[in-house]
């Protein structure tokens, strides 16, 4: 199996699509001779021509509403948001237009556009530009919001993203953009696909679910393994991959095997993906419980920039071992 | 480092051609001169920010390298503490222009509690001080500019008189919603604010064809009726005639005004960029003919307000200072953890 990065998985998949189907067309800002921020976009200019591969002027209500707008016609946009910060200016397309045109008018027009964009923090460029809003998205019904954590992950959702007849939320992260792993051979299955709406277990274990999406399921793996190493914990690990819809059967199945759960994201915690989660544990999975489900994420104040403060405010592998420890044992940890 | 004085309450201009072209703006030599030491002075902290970066001391710089001219050709017609200035991250000279000192700059790079412009929490470039009113923004590029809309349409309420709000923006900011918007209703309502746009050509690595339909953002004023006036940014003196015209224009009710300074960026958009990428190499090499400082000494040099071994001596002493400043910062400890949830709500209450 070949071994490519985050970044390669979404370039190549890319480049795939638009050769799969014409009407795949990319807009964005630096998308094109720049080849993106972060190179998402590399080459795609070249092979496929100004037509497909729009740079657009600063303008992101603009050119997000334009996809919703050529997308109505048969259009498959796929538009880059440098990072999520500023997809908020663009809210209002996505969340009154993109999610409602096919329902609101009966379904007279579909609207399968993309909206590509990293979330997180992490590198010291403080709140405007570190946050984590696709649980804004995943609130709404009409749009669909996927956030792989792997190269396998992020080729295969990105194909079924484009192929979805509906308007998706994409969501990736600057700190995995490097990061590597295996994806299938051409030969074998150069054409997979991964649903919509279908979490996996990344690793089997039967001592606890620890639940979580993008970078935090990639810390959640590294937990997972180390405790695993260090004390023989056996913990099995949900990457969600889809916030909505969400894999609810998945993680009900899981909780009810193990009995005890953790969730963890970057967001803050309030209303956040892990309300959602624990709502839906105790509603399905109440009477397997053995201890209260544990919340991680983020401290709730605006990511702040001096990088001691910024340390101190995101969840890490300390946060996350106190909360495994504490759904295991009570707090006698 | 004293604060700028605002040269409009400067004796008025004598219009006589025979004068140097600051005496006829009413401009004193000491002015031009601290003018000059400014721009120096913060052309050394832009170089030691970005020497910090690369020790992993200060972590994001943005360049204000080659706008110093059009933000301290503004300063002279703002009166720091009195009108109100809505930078962008660009306005790292308009801030010390405006009475900021090389250690509140360094601070805000560094992250430091000790940060005038916000206690180490937001990324350099965002300035801020309610004592020289100058008023931070988000990141989100053209969004701050309705702030200033905001605070021209307070003054009526507030009943401050004689008082104007200017605030900076790039070209590529003017393609966004809310720099339209903002200028719809400057116009609309005729409010005292004034729109700099520091036009250098490029938007990060985006030419300005690109991003502007038309080649002057001037023009764009004739649609929010308002003045579009274009001047060169690198020359302090035709910025400041323009700053000054409009600055009075809006604080004696006339209503808005846009400014185009056309300059040059003579660094990459940031330390996470690197502009050889996408800027021809000839195009590069040209740069160091649009360095406003050097602009600014020839001029002073030729009018005699200074020689060389004056403009030698200058320097090693703000040299001197820059590195005083640097230690000064190093030494600060780093925001204590305790403070994280300071200033997250107002109200004595917190949740
Ligand atoms: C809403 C939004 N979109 C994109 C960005 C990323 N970004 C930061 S600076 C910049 C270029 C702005 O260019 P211009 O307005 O010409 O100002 P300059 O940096 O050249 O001074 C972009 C696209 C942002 N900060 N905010
Ligand atoms: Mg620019």
């Amino acid at each position: 199996m070949p071994v490519i990065t985050y970044r390669q998985a979404l370039n190549e998949t890319l480049r795939q699509e638009m050769h799969r189907d014409p009407n795949v067309m990319l807009m964005g800002e630096e998308i094109g001779v720049f080849e993106g921020s972060y190179k998402v976009t590399a080459g795609l200019l070249q092979e496929f021509g100004a037509k497909r591969v729009l740079d657009t002027p600063i303008a992101e209500e603009g050119f997000v509403g334009m996809a919703a707008g050529a997308a109505m016609i048969g259009l498959r946009p796929v538009v880059e948001i440098m990072t999520i910060n500023f997809s908020l200016l663009a809210i209002d397309q996505m969340v009154n237009h993109a999610a409602k045109i096919h329902y609101m008018f009966g379904g007279q027009a579909k609207v399968p556009m993309v909206l590509r964009t990293p979330g997180g923090g992490g590198v010291q460029l403080a709140a405007t530009h570190s946050q984590n809003f696709e649980v804004w998205y995943a609130y709404v019904p009409g749009l669909k919001v996927v956030a792989p954590s792997t190269p396998h992950d992020a080729r295969g959702l990105l194909r079924s993203a484009i192929r979805d007849d509906d308007p998706v939320v994409f969501l990736e992260n600057l700190a995995l953009y490097n990061t590597k792993g295996d994806v299938p051979d051409e030969a074998d299955d150069g054409d997979y696909t991964i649903p919509i709406g279908k979490a996996t277990i990344a690793r089997a274990g039967s001592d606890l679910t620890l639940i979580a999406y993008s970078r935090m399921a990639v810390l959640a793996m590294d937990i997972a393994r180390r405790l695993e190493a260090e004390e023989g914990l056996s913990i099995e690990v949900i990457d969600l991959r889809s916030l909505r819809p969400l894999d609810r059967p998945t993680i009900i199945e899981s909780v009810k095997k193990t009995g005890r759960a953790v969730v963890i994201e970057e967001g803050w915690l309030t209303y956040g993906i892990g309300a959602e989660i624990a709502a839906t544990i105790q509603e399905h999975a109440f009477d397997y419980l053995d201890a209260p489900v544990k919340r991680v994420a983020g401290v709730e104040v605006p990511l702040p920039y001096a990088k001691v403060l910024e340390r101190a405010a995101l969840p890490n592998d300390k946060h996350l071992i106190k909360a495994i420890r504490e759904a295991l044992y009570g707090t006698r940890s | 480092m004293s604060m700028q004085t605002d040269a409009s309450l400067a004796p008025p201009p004598a219009n006589d051609p025979a004068l140097p072209r600051h005496r006829q703006l009413g401009l004193s030599d000491e002015q031009v001169l601290a003018a000059l030491a400014g721009m120096q002075r913060v052309r050394n902290v832009d170089d030691r920010l970005w020497q910090l970066s690369r020790q992993g001391k200060a972590h994001f710089v943005i360049t204000s390298a080659g706008h110093e001219a059009a933000q301290f050709g503004c300063a002279w017609a703002i009166r720091a503490g009195h009108d109100y200035s809505v930078p962008y991250y660009r306005d790292m000279a308009l801030a010390l222009a405006l009475g900021q000192t090389s250690l509140d700059l360094l601070l805000h790079g560094m992250g430091k509690p000790t940060d005038p412009a916000s206690g180490g929490r937001q990324m350099f470039g965002h300035f801020s001080s309610r004592a020289l009113r100058i008023v931070s923004g988000s990141s989100s590029v053209g969004s701050h500019i309705v702030h200033a809309v905001g605070l021209a349409l307070a003054f009526r309420i507030t009943g401050e008189q004689d008082i104007a709000a200017i605030t900076f923006f790039g070209e590529g900011a003017t393609s966004e919603g809310a720099w339209h918007e903002g200028m719809t209703i400057a116009g609309v309502q005729q409010l005292p604010v004034v729109f700099v746009c520091e036009n250098n050509g490029y938007a990060i690595s985006v030419p300005a064809h690109r991003e502007v339909p038309v080649r002057d953002v001037a023009t764009k004023a004739a649609g929010y009726g308002m003045p579009g006036v274009i001047v060169d940014g690198t020359d302090i003196f035709a910025v400041y005639a323009a700053a000054r015209t409009a600055m009075q224009r809006a604080r004696s009710g006339e209503g808005p005004t846009l400014i185009e300074c056309k300059l040059h960026r003579l660094r990459p958009h940031s330390n996470a960029d690197d502009h050889s990428k996408y800027r021809p190499a000839a195009e590069l090499t040209a740069l160091a003919q649009h360095d406003p400082i050097d602009k600014l000494r020839d001029y002073a040099m030729q009018h005699g307000l200074l020689n060389v071994e004056r403009w030698q001596a200058m320097q090693q002493q703000l040299k001197a200072e820059v590195d005083a400043a640097t230690l000064a910062a190093d030494q600060v400890p780093n925001p204590p953890l305790e403070s994280l949830y300071d200033h997250l709500y107002g109200s004595a209450a917190e949740a």
